[in-house]
């Protein structure tokens, strides 16, 4: 027998009575579309995470001052334990470092310009900091060597700073003032958006690292060193290197803890990704809630259409209908309905993945994983819940269901 | 064509043996209409259903068109009642809601020629005198003539022998006259029927008479001039 004329046949069969297999339908149809829902908002998040890493660099590690370093959290100055010399040190003698570039970052640093006034992330770094965080000056120029060495004040803003303290006007050339400071503006950065942290990478203003720490903020240490590797294959060992080198050089007993914190890229991913998983958690357990409940209504929807078809089966198996066509025709019903809801549930899902993200800030994105995830585990709950249906239907004595 | 050879049934029910059917010998040739007799309860649709291969016997041997069926499995068995065997029973057993032409193609469904599918079952309803009904759901239709759907449905296979468990039990004496006559007909064309009946004047029609009693075959005659339908 054909499987074109099966697929007819079970149609007509399903079509037969629409309230049951509505019915049928239902825990599919949910199960699917919080299953799409969670699939796709975590392989939103995932992608975003990935996107974000990626511009962290694969290559590149990040060494904090202090303990316990969240991402996106920024900490405090007052550890003053990590120096330019030790960026000079881990340059100059671990062997799989090609770059460092130390840092100082501050948080809703004030700015002005005459009337106008913001708040700014405030990155002190040398002129390597461009290409090692690949973000170049879209206009003007650069800080520069001569800028490091004259501890010149000059600043490269962000888009979202052009906006705040010039309207939008051309700032190059232009004063503002940081921290009641007077700079001059030399430069554009280019547009970066939103990290995964949720800071704004335009609301940033760079000024030479030495200026940042003798006329700002009169101190010696660093925030951070940022690190690109030559091989990244060999991070690990590379990060024991730097653990150790400054083990050594901050004195650090053995048995005590790090005055620093490393974050490689898988780390930096694995933060970032932790966000919203109870929800998640949630999401796991209402799809596969609705997903068995959803199989155990078909199969005992199934089980009752096995039993008022009795007669159907006998004439089927009368005029030739082996077990197995039996058997196969119960579970294309089985499976189209299964199929049926799971393409209904795709739809709803994506639909509610788009009302969610109305209603809050939502990482999703419109991919084929989901759907084929869901669509895939459909096929096994309409495989699951007809199997036994099918089979007592195949199993059936035709002498007794002719009765 | 059918020999069978000390065929029994025996059905064990709360530890107690039920024999429906026992040391039945009988021989049917090709082209031979044959009626069985018998009063309610007395085993001949158990003896019609192991005849069509749709329920198994207890003990003897069963040989049909020169094959043993004791050695079919269940896909043997299906195959040779979608081959060579057509079905009609009491109730029509039509499927409600597929329309007559549809109904009479059911056992093309299960069998490996599914090509011009309508045009077939259309010839095999005209055959029955449906031509005109052939889209119609056997709701649509009377007691006789779905039952001559049903006789559609038990020849598009062209099967060689066609079992009847009291075809006209359910039916109108004109409509029962009307399913007699095609039997006749199919008959006359060499096809081999069995069919069972309550009615003498039914099993009249047929050239032999099975009667049977208590599980046996108590007499097998010849009907010396079987009565010709008349209209
Ligand atoms: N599954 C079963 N278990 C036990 N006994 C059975 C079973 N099926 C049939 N029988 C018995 O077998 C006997 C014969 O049944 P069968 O249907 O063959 O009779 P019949 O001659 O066709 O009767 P009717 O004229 O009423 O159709 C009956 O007495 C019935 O009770
Ligand atoms: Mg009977």
């Amino acid at each position: 027998m054909r499987l074109l004329g099966m697929g007819k046949q079970a149609v007509a069969a399903l079509a037969d009575n629409k309230s049951r297999t509505f019915l049928m339908m239902l825990g599919i149809v949910i199960g699917v579309a919080t299953l799409t829902i969670i699939t796709s908002s975590v392989l939103g998040a995932r992608a975003k995470v990935m996107k974000n890493v990626g511009k962290f660099g694969f290559d590149q590690i990040a060494v904090f001052a202090g303990s316990g370093k969240k991402l996106g959290v920024f900490r405090s100055l007052d550890v003053t334990t990590l120096t330019l010399e030790d960026a000079e040190a881990m340059e100059a003698e671990i062997g799989n470092i090609r770059e460092v570039t130390p840092q100082i970052n501050r948080r809703n640093v004030p700015v002005k310009h005459g009337n106008l006034s913001s708040y700014a992330t405030l990155v002190c770094a040398n002129p390597n900091w461009s290409s090692v965080w690949q973000t170049r000056a879209a206009r003007g120029r650069f800080i520069s060597d001569e800028d490091v060495s004259r501890l010149a004040r000059v600043a490269v803003i962000g888009e979202t700073m052009v906006e705040d303290l010039f309207a939008g006007r051309d700032p190059v050339g232009e004063q503002i003032l940081i921290n009641n400071l007077p700079f001059k503006v030399i430069g554009i950065l280019e547009k970066r958006g939103t990290s995964p942290a949720g800071v704004d990478m335009d609301g940033r203003i760079l000024i030479p690292l030495s200026t940042g720490q003798k006329r700002v903020f009169n101190i010696d240490h660093l925030g951070m060193i940022k690190v690109a590797l030559k091989d990244p294959a060999k991070m690990d060992a590379t990060v024991g290197d730097v653990a150790a080198l400054l083990r050594e050089r901050h004195r650090i007993q053995a048995g005590t803890e790090d005055d620093f914190t490393i974050v490689t890229p898988t780390q930096a991913m694995t933060m970032a990704s932790k966000i919203s998983s109870s929800f998640t958690l949630f999401l796991v357990l209402v799809s596969a809630v609705s997903l068995i409940v959803g199989a155990i209504v078909i199969a005992n929807i199934m089980f009752i259409g096995v039993n008022e078809r009795r007669a159907e089966i006998g004439i089927r198996r009368a005029v030739g209908a082996k077990k197995q066509d039996i058997l196969i025709q119960f579970l294309i019903e089985s499976l189209m309905v299964a199929v049926g809801g799971g393409i209904i549930g795709v739809v709803t899902g994506l639909l509610g993945l788009k009302g969610l993200s109305f209603f809050m800030k939502f990482p999703s994105a419109l991919m084929w994983q989901p759907i084929v995830l869901a669509l895939f585990c459909a096929i096994l709950v309409g495989l699951l819940a007809g199997i036994q249906p099918a089979r007592k239907a195949a199993g059936m004595n035709p002498v007794e269901a002719l009765k | 064509m059918i020999e069978v050879n000390e065929l029994s049934k025996v059905y064990v029910k709360n530890n107690e043996e039920v024999i429906v059917l026992k040391d039945i010998c009988l021989r049917i040739d090709e082209g031979e209409f044959v009626s069985v007799m018998a009063p309610s309860g007395m085993g001949k649709s158990t003896l019609l259903n192991i005849l069509g291969c749709l329920d198994k016997p207890t003990g003897g041997t069963y040989t049909l068109d020169g094959v043993s069926v004791e050695g079919m499995d269940d896909d043997e068995l299906s195959r040779t009642r979608n081959k060579k065997i057509g079905f009609v029973f009491q109730s029509f057993h039509l499927l409600p809601r597929m329309k007559a032409w549809e109904n009479v193609t059911l056992p093309l469904i299960y069998s490996d020629t599914d090509s011009n599918m309508k045009e077939k079952a259309g010839a095999a309803l005209n055959e029955v005198g449906l031509g005109d009904r052939v889209e119609h759901l056997p709701r649509e239709l009377s007691g006789g003539q779905q039952q001559r759907v049903a006789i559609a449905r038990a020849l598009i296979n062209d099967p060689r022998i066609i079992f009847a468990d009291e075809p006209t039990g359910n039916l109108d004496s004109a409509s029962g006259t009307e399913v007699m006559r095609i039997f006749k007909e199919l008959h006359r064309k060499g096809r081999t029927l069995v069919l069972v009946t309550h009615d003498m004047e039914t099993a009249l029609q047929s050239d032999r008479i099975i009667e049977m009693r208590d599980g046996g075959i108590v007499a097998d005659r010849t009907v010396e001039a079987p009565t010709e339908v008349t209209k």
